[in-house]
């Protein structure tokens, strides 16, 4: 068995909105980059299901040279083999096609985890346009895969529930995030080995990215309003609050 | 008539003759300890600065105060003052022992003329009535009413048989006395040996006194050659840990070498921190065998005192029983103490101030989380997420709702400039990342700007690592300090003034050893310098303040005094009852900042004990004590009370 976990470097994903700023309609390049939230993940899963059923696991990713240093976390998590497409394109198209090459290059993948979203400025187009792509199967929103004489057996979470799915054959899953998928910490032992491994790079392709244009990108204001409630009976005040902010639609 | 050796005992050198198999058993227990102990590991000796007279090893000053006198003892009065009774009661009924065999051996003439009279009589009756009087007391408190410590988690067991041992021996030594004064007539001097003659009522039994002679001689040797398998080991073994613990205060926990893991060639890798005894040095393994089962460590534990799965007397007992049970390979260690045990220690070192012989309680923890953490990637949740923004962001503040900068947000700031500004404001993580304690920088910075101190900070704040350290990763605390080290020497910094006492102990503990040698001042420190040369005047108020001792600025590093003068000359200064080196932890040390609590609130514990000293405001020192403390008040106040005393110093400043 193959797996590929796709994982994409990012800029901080919790910057907070204050300070958040963009240039060239992109996150300002000061802040911190690192492997997309969802994309830890998947790469969690990953390892869990590389354990069970001692599969291989290789972590691909689309982006710059710079974010070897950054990708090797996914290496110590317990990924084995680490390649890099060079671009830097953020269309979806793109980044998928230069994906479908690199996963068919390796050849014998049977399965391909993707954060539910990243890599595309959190659209989480990727994986479905992949999974068209290779002609997999695509399922969004992933909590839990087990393989079971030979058939994937999984669970995705939808707004509303649970529900159980599945199918036989080649799959894209993007993976969304369950305590049973929280990243583990790397062991100091293999942080040092992952930096001893050697990367395969390869060059990407610029695909047209003519299909559609960005005509611009803007951020959220902040705006704060205050609002007290009484806190006499705590039941009292979270039903409140729970009431108020289904009422301003928060919820 | 005087004093007689074996008077009235036929074959007398028989007891002679049995100490001598009895103190091969004596010695073979000592050597079975050092056994042991000895497969630790080396100790490896990293040098922190102290002016402690020191020989080879041997810290001269512990081992007479703690290890001899055991000045720690006191700090409980009666059981100080039993114990003290019983020590010195034995120290001198056992001179007095070797006097007599010194009679036997070579005639030295101890029964003659004021000696015999006022030491062999008058002061062996004294010193063996304060010993009856100390161990009884002792027993009785162990039987009947222990204090919480002595009972949990567990009490120790052979304590009771040893203190009876004793009562045993006293009372029949006393018995022997009187029957031989019944016999011979009074003894000048000895004025226990004198009443109880008189209480037998002038009865002369030379065949009691011979049985009795025998039962003594049996029971006082069979109790020296027990003491190596008993708790009394701590006799021999107390004076040694103590002498041997380095004389500064805290775990003092080095840094880890791991250029072993960065050498292609390295065949076998360390393990990192520890999940087996072997893994610990020789002087953990002497602590664990040193430990007396006081629990008085348990009772100031903030983790213990709040229901956390945390004993340190638990910790080290399960050490030690694994040493008794020659465990010394098995790696279930971690998990028979608990990493939920294991991760509530907040570092306070409450333990080590309290401990009569110098154990080292946090350190053996420490290097237990290390293992957990660097080996097995075990962390609490919360914990786990500040530990992972800290590998991302180099800060521990996930989720945080500040920037970088916003802490300086309207201030016009100087930027360290090399040649130009003398000290670095270093402003630290928790007091960039926090809203709350950001009003700290901004106080500080109208205080330096006031007094005309030349000073800068960094572009960007940043974390001293010391979180990563606090929750076990060496490894990430080596490589944020050593970027930092990097970036200071590149600025050309050379002297820093922390507001976090974390920040202050790291660049003072931890750097040094990565080649970080700054001379840095906490802001405690500095502000009363400052008010001390005149250079910052202030409007003293009438207020009320209680002082929190944040554990890293006062039970760390010694520094009491100088808050206190601060805060003194902002209003009247109040003291909760634990202040100073006995302070109570806010509960955020340890990385438990991001924890879960089970149990009470440790900060909530701590804001009542400053809030029932009726102190209009609470004053502390650090950022983090300050969070807690702000947290820990919402259960009983509506007002802010906490600040920071750079905080009210700047609300005080003459003109400000
Ligand atoms: S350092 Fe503090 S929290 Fe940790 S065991 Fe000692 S007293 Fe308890
Ligand atoms: S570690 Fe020290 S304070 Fe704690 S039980 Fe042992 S001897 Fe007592």
């Amino acid at each position: 068995m193959h797996i590929v976990v796709l994982a994409k470097v990012v800029p901080d994903y919790e910057v907070p909105s204050v300070d958040f700023e963009l240039v060239s309609n992109r996150a300002h390049p000061r802040y911190t980059r690192m492997i997309g939230l969802y994309d830890e993940n998947a790469i969690e899963m990953g390892v869990q299901l590389k354990e069970k059923h001692a599969a291989s696991l290789t972590i691909m990713s689309y982006g710059r040279k710079e974010d070897i240093q950054i990708l090797r976390k996914s290496i110590a998590m317990g990924g084995e083999k680490l390649v890099l497409i060079q671009g830097t394109s953020d269309d979806p198209f793109v980044i998928a096609d230069n994906l479908k090459t690199a996963i068919e290059q390796l050849g014998g993948v049977d399965l391909v985890l993707a954060g539910r979203q990243s890599a595309d400025m959190d659209r989480g187009i990727v994986p479905g346009v992949l999974g068209e792509m290779l002609g997999s199967r695509f399922i969004p929103q992933v909590s839990a895969v087990e393989n079971e004489d030979g058939a994937w057996k999984v669970s995705q979470v939808t707004e509303t529930g649970l529900r159980e799915l599945e199918f036989v054959g080649n799959g894209v899953l993007s993976i969304t995030s369950v305590p049973e998928n929280v990243p583990r910490i790397p062991a100091v032992r293999a942080i040092f080995a992952a930096k001893k491994k050697s990367v395969q790079t390869m060059s990407g392709r610029d695909g047209d990215e003519s299909w559609m244009s960005e005509v611009s990108v803007e951020i959220p204001k902040m705006e704060s309003t205050c609002e007290f409630l009484p806190v006499e009976d705590m039941n009292e005040t979270a039903m409140t609050l729970l009431k108020r902010l289904k009422e301003e639609r928060y919820l | 008539m005087g004093r007689v050796p074996y008077w009235n005992i036929s074959y007398g050198i028989g007891i002679d003759l049995l100490a001598v198999p009895l103190i091969i058993i004596f010695l073979y227990g000592l050597y079975g300890h050092w056994k042991r102990i000895k497969q630790g590991k080396a100790r490896l000796t990293f040098s922190l600065r102290n002016s402690s007279l020191k020989i080879g090893p041997v810290y001269i000053g512990a081992l007479f105060t703690k290890g001899i006198l055991g000045s720690r003892i006191y700090k409980k009065l009666f059981t100080g003052v039993a114990h003290g009774f019983l020590f010195w009661g034995m120290f001198l009924l056992s001179i007095g022992t070797a006097l007599v065999f010194l009679n036997v051996l070579f005639g030295l003439p101890v029964f003659k003329g004021a000696f015999n009279r006022w030491f062999m009589s008058f002061a062996l009756d004294a010193g063996g009535l304060a010993a009856l009087s100390g161990t009884l007391f002792l027993l009785i408190r162990r039987l009947a009413f222990p204090p919480e410590g002595l009972v949990a988690p567990k009490a120790r067991p052979g304590f009771v048989l040893m203190e009876v041992a004793i009562t045993v021996i006293i009372l029949t030594g006393f018995l022997l006395e009187a029957l031989r004064i019944a016999h011979n007539g009074f003894d000048e001097g000895a004025f226990v040996g004198n009443w109880v003659a008189g209480l037998l009522g002038g009865g002369d039994s030379l065949s009691l006194h011979q049985i009795v002679w025998w039962g003594h001689g049996f029971v006082a040797l069979a109790f020296i050659a027990y003491i190596p398998y008993s708790p009394l080991i701590h006799l021999v073994l107390a004076p040694i840990n103590t002498s041997l613990a380095i004389p500064v205060p805290g775990p003092k926990m080095g840094v880890l070498d791991f250029s072993a893991f960065e050498d292609e060639e390295a065949e076998e890798l360390p393990s990192l921190g520890v999940c087996k005894l072997t893994d610990f040095s020789r002087k953990r393994l002497l602590d664990f065998s040193s430990c007396l089962w006081c629990g008085r460590c348990h009772e100031v534990c903030p983790a213990a005192q709040t229901g956390k799965s945390l004993s340190p007397k638990g910790v080290i007992v399960t050490l030690s029983e694994y040493m008794n049970k020659d465990k010394f390979q098995d790696d279930s260690l971690l998990d028979e103490i608990s990493a939920n045990a294991i991760y509530s220690c907040t570092t306070c070192a409450a333990c080590m101030e309290v401990c009569p012989v110098s154990v080292n309680q946090p350190k053996a923890i420490m290097r237990m989380r290390q293992h957990l953490l660097m080996e097995r990637s075990e962390i609490p949740d919360i914990m786990g997420q500040a530990h992972k923004s800290l590998e991302a962001r180099q800060h521990p503040f996930f989720g945080t709702g500040s920037g970088p900068n916003d802490w300086r947000k309207d201030m016009d700031i100087p930027s360290f400039e090399e040649g130009k500004t003398e000290y670095l404001l270093w402003i630290g993580c928790a007091i960039t990342y926090e809203e709350r304690t950001q009003k700290i920088a901004r106080s500080m910075v109208n205080i330096l700007q006031k007094a005309g101190v030349s000073f800068g900070v960094l572009e960007e704040s940043r974390c001293t690592g010391d979180p990563a350290k606090q929750m076990g990763n060496e490894f990430l605390f080596s490589e944020i300090a050593q970027q930092n080290i990097e970036e200071f020497t590149s600025l050309g910094i050379k002297k820093i003034i922390t507001m976090c006492p974390h920040c202050y102990n790291s660049f003072t503990r931890h750097y040094p050893p990565l080649g970080g040698l700054f001379k840095v001042v906490p802001h405690s420190v500095f502000i009363n310098s400052l008010i001390k040369s005149g250079r910052l005047e202030l409007r003293n108020g009438e207020q009320t303040i209680c002082y929190h001792d944040p554990c890293y600025l006062g039970r760390r590093n010694n520094i009491f005094a100088e808050p206190r003068n601060v805060v003194a000359s902002l209003g009247r200064l109040i003291e909760m009852p634990r202040n100073r080196e006995n302070s109570f932890c806010c509960g955020g040390g340890g990385g438990n900042y991001w924890a879960e609590e089970e149990g009470t609130r440790i900060n909530q514990a701590r804001a009542k004990e400053a809030l029932d000293t009726g102190a209009v405001k609470i004053a502390t020192a650090c950022p983090f004590c300050l969070l807690m403390l702000t947290d820990g008040l919402k259960k009983y106040a509506d007002v802010e009370k906490a600040y920071d005393i750079a905080e009210l110093v700047n609300n005080q400043l003459k003109d400000g």
